[in-house]
């Protein structure tokens, strides 16, 4: 496969990605300006990165965001591959249409209307808003995009696989877990992925679902605006690319290492045979 | 036997959860605040809680549409919020806030019965706010750069530099920015044209849209928040903004040394003054926390600690000799008193009227 | 096995209905009352204390007086055409520059496979007025790509592109590349190298082998990219109100209008109504046709 990886490719990936890195490294470099002005460069300096571990309102708010972030994504990936599922293998029952427009709806609400249609719901349940809350939007706007893009990988493949595996004694969940799982799973991992960015950088539901003291990384940082934004957000955003940059190097490296003592492996199986 | 079994279980599960219940040490006192971010010197709220020991949570919002929204759909939750004046009179006629026990708060004797007038405009007999902060709405701008296009007796101090078209085609070359605030800008061009600028009559607000429509093609972009940063980094030359605002601008390019030297003016025919008030809504959790709080900031003291952090002029009188002589005299913060004769306030649309100017200026905006 | 089916359904179902339709239910609610000062902004209010005359006066308070207002003035239907024209030109801008690199994905090496799909979507875990901001510095007058080019000798005065539209497509593009890619990437990924190989032993050349057979395999991804771009998008403000000046008129930002500066909740409620019934009935029977294109294959 690799020997067709041509210079098309090649260079399409590369132009992708200075595309999708110029602002990045821009911030970077930023989160080193000794300047308060984020546009301005005024000289070297990672006074940001110190006022930024002592800012602790800053760093409650990305404690939060993660946690809403991991929490509301996972809970999105499930019920949206459940829903994808439902519209692509569960055939014809009462209510099917609703239930796909259901899916493309949230979509298409602005987040105004969502957020606040959400917070008058909250209110008539009296549920006390916060974290709990919040979780409970992100997800379910999310798993609208995961069922979308789990549901365009599922109907690209034979149900024939499943029914096959179900022949041959497997229950519903084994034939699921061993069968359907795998062959879906680069547009379940895409959903996370999706949900996870949408809820990073989620303002305006977050600020209608959150109550007192909840207070999200995104609404911290708008809530500046007005002030002027200064490069601790930059200086957050580099430390978290970097460390994401590290883990992702360091599984890519493990799982080459993994392939290649397993090619090794197979060569000595052929050649002791 | 079963349910015998079970009771006892849930008997004695309850005898557990009661005393989890009494050992649980009674939770502190707490406070809720919602305020502009960086409003507030921080050790402000330290300081409260080790007087009073209540503990202050505080939330920060960033716009007044957004804190009205979250007030309007109600139980927010808070015991302080900080809207500007002309929400604030919208908000109480909605039944928003609960009157001020004023028997609770002894340093009302400290504000300055100029600003609590003007603000009584809004809430008639000061019954349900006090004055955090107040400012002005006016002009910064890049003083090089204007007298390099407009020459050394630019109008700097009137509001022809922006309403002028012939002002505005030579500088549209430095960039200008204005305010996305209709309720700010129509009144400013019907100051300009001499009209009242807080006039409710349909006829009148429409003279300001040929005003703003002259001068639309040299606007680079209409948008609240960005000129401070493109003030100091010099990528514009003018902006209509608030007095905080620009003031921060000009110290960012100060502290950034990139040779721009910004500056505010307050024109000659006159600007708005807005204020921020600290107000309890209807269904706070704890009225009384938030009373002592109010007072705590109607202290001469701390009233100066929070104006010498923010540089906005407060509405406490008493406060002004503690405050830094350097903001004091600035006259961008406190105008001299010729200004401040010049300075008028706006009140609030009913709803019939506000459609018409957000109308005009979507139009003056968009062109549609 | 059929109750199984019938929970799998009923989790999400139930789900969507509590946490999406009731919700819209109230949206839909407001937007046949009237704009009020009071807690909430609207009139009539549902109160069951009032018994029997109450809730008649409630279901009598109601009308369509605020949609008929969306077409005495003709900003809305001109909002709606601009911002799903704008949708569909940035659909089709993000489909062009996602669909290379997700396929250089899906026929990169295995094992690089999850790392770069992880590059493609680590740029978004930072701050989206960061991102934002970085670009004004890229593309304003003064900006880093004018600098280069004026260096370089390209150009010899500064491009205008902050504030205009192109501005607004990179914005857009570069906003939503994620929402493209990973889906194309995940219908992509399973293909079968082979195919191609056989394709071309056939005597096909490169592009129709593509065209004839990676393409049609890729085809849900490429729709399920496009929905999750051109739904959002059209809705979108916040990128062409930053990065394309104040003359793009988008109905998001009417919405916005109308619900914070004229706390008029039930006419934006309104537009968030007939938003949502111009995009969901194509998309519906788009579904509709879809399915039945399915059974008809089987």
């Amino acid at each position: 496969m690799s020997r067709r990886f041509s210079w098309f490719n090649a260079t399409s990936l590369t132009l992708g990605f200075v595309f999708l890195y110029l602002p990045i490294t821009i911030l970077v470099i930023y989160s080193f300006n000794s300047s308060k002005l984020v546009t301005v460069w005024a000289g070297f300096s990672t006074k940001w990165y110190g006022v930024l571990f002592r800012d602790q309102a800053y760093l409650d708010a990305a404690v939060i965001t993660l946690k809403v972030a991991l929490v509301s994504s996972t809970l999105a990936t499930i019920l949206g591959t459940m829903a994808a599922w439902v519209l692509v293998r569960a055939g014809r029952f009462r209510g099917r249409t609703l239930f796909s427009g259901m899916i493309y709806a949230p979509l298409v609400v602005p987040d105004v209307i969502t957020g606040l249609s959400l917070l008058l719901l909250f209110i008539a349940l009296g549920l006390n808003r916060g974290i709990g809350t919040i979780i409970l939007a992100h997800a379910t706007f999310s798993m609208c995009y995961v069922s979308v893009v789990v549901s365009s990988r599922l109907v690209s493949f034979d149900q024939s696989l499943e029914e096959a595996a179900l022949d041959l004694g497997c229950s519903p969940f084994d034939a699921f877990r061993s069968v359907t799982l795998p062959i879906i799973a680069p547009a379940v991992v895409s959903g996370w992925l999706l949900s996870f960015t949408l809820s990073l950088d989620d303002l305006v539901i977050s600020t209608f679902a959150s109550g007192p003291s909840a207070t999200t990384l995104p609404m911290k940082i708008y809530s500046q605006v007005r002030l002027g934004l200064n490069p601790e957000i930059n200086a957050l955003s580099t430390i978290l690319i970097s460390l994401v940059t590290i883990g992702v190097i360091a599984s890519s490296l493990i799982s080459k290492r993994a392939s290649v003592r397993r090619q090794r492996q197979e060569q000595q199986a052929l050649a002791q045979s | 036997m079963i349910s015998a079994k079970t009771s006892m279980k849930t008997s004695l599960l309850g005898a557990a959860l009661a005393s989890l219940m009494l050992t649980v040490p009674a939770v502190a006192e707490e406070i809720h605040v919602y305020n502009w971010s960086d409003y507030i010197d921080t050790s402000l709220l330290t300081k409260f809680q080790k007087e009073t020991g209540i503990k202050v949570v505080y939330d920060t919002f960033d716009s007044n549409e957004v804190l009205e929204t979250k007030l309007l759909a109600g139980s927010t939750g808070y015991d302080v919020v900080v809207p500007s004046a002309s929400f604030l009179a919208r908000q109480i006629k909605a039944g928003v806030f609960q009157k001020l026990d004023k028997s609770k708060l002894p340093n009302l004797k400290n504000v300055w019965p100029e600003i609590a007038k003007q603000v009584a405009l809004y809430d008639p007999g000061n019954q349900y706010a006090v004055n955090y902060m107040w400012g002005t709405t006016g002009i910064g701008y890049n003083i090089d750069k204007v007298k390099e296009v407009l020459g050394p007796n630019a109008p700097v101090n009137s509001w022809s530099l922006v309403f002028d078209p012939a002002n505005m085609k030579k500088l549209q070359k430095c960039g200008v920015h204005f305010l996305d605030a209709p309720t700010e800008m129509i009144p400013a061009a019907l100051n300009y044209i001499g009209e009242n600028p807080d006039s409710k009559d349909a006829t009148v607000i429409k003279k300001a849209e040929p005003v703003l429509q002259a001068v639309r093609p040299y606007v680079r972009k209409f948008h609240s928040s960005e000129y401070i940063n493109a003030l100091a980094n010099g990528e514009i030359c003018v902006a209509i903004g608030w007095s905080g605002d620009v003031l921060m601008a000009r110290d960012r390019a100060a502290e950034a040394k990139n040779g721009v030297k910004i500056a505010y003016s307050i024109p000659k025919e006159g600007a708005v003054m807005w204020f921020d008030e600290m107000a309890i809504p209807a269904d706070a959790p704890n009225p009384s926390g938030a009373l002592k709080f109010i007072n705590f900031m109607l202290d001469a003291k701390n009233a100066a600690a929070a104006t010498n952090y923010v540089n906005y002029a407060n509405g406490n009188l008493a406060s002004q000799k503690y405050i830094d002589k350097g903001i004091l005299a600035d006259t961008a913060i406190y105008p001299d008193a010729k200004t401040v004769k010049k300075l008028y306030i706006t009140t609030p649309y009913n709803a019939k009227i506000q459609k018409l100017v957000t109308r005009i200026w979507t139009r003056v905006k968009t062109g549609n | 096995m059929n109750l199984r089916r019938l929970a799998l359904i009923a989790v999400p179902y139930g789900w969507l209905l509590l946490l999406f339709l009731v919700p819209f239910g109230i949206v839909l609610k407001i937007s046949l009352s009237d704009q009020a000062l009071a807690i909430p902004p609207y009139t009539p209010t549902f109160d069951l204390a009032g018994g029997w005359a109450g809730i008649k006066s409630f279901f009598t308070g109601l009308d369509l007086e605020n949609f008929t207002y969306l077409t005495t003035d003709n900003l809305y239907w001109k909002a709606y055409l601009s911002s799903v024209w704008i949708a569909t030109l940035s659909t089709l801008l993000t489909l062009l520059a996602g669909y290379p690199i997700a396929y250089a994905m899906a026929r990169a090496r295995p094992e690089w496979r999850p790392t770069l799909m992880m590059l493609v979507i680590l740029p978004f875990w930072t701050s989206f007025l960061i991102r934002i901001y970085a670009w004004i510095g890229i593309l304003g007058q003064t900006g880093y790509l004018n600098q280069l080019l004026l260096w370089s000798g390209l150009i010899s005065k500064p491009l205008v592109i902050l504030n205009t539209p192109v501005a607004v497509y990179i914005g857009i593009i570069y906003a939503y590349l994620p929402f493209m890619v990973l889906p194309i990437y995940a219908t992509l990924e399973k293909l079968d190298s082979d195919l191609l190989e056989a394709a071309e032993d056939l005597g096909c050349s490169r592009f129709s082998a593509f065209w004839l057979v990676t393409f049609p395999l890729s085809r849900p991804g490429v729709i399920a990219g496009c929905f999750l771009v051109f739904i959002p998008v059209v809705g979108e403000f916040v990128i062409p109100s930053l990065l394309g000046g104040s003359r793009t008129l988008m109905i998001g930002k009417v919405l916005w209008d109308e619900f914070f500066s004229n706390r008029d909740w039930p006419t934006a409620s309104a537009v968030a109504v007939v938003l949502l019934l111009i995009l969901i009935v194509p998309i519906i029977l788009f579904q509709r046709h879809q399915q039945r294109q399915q059974e008809l294959d089987a």
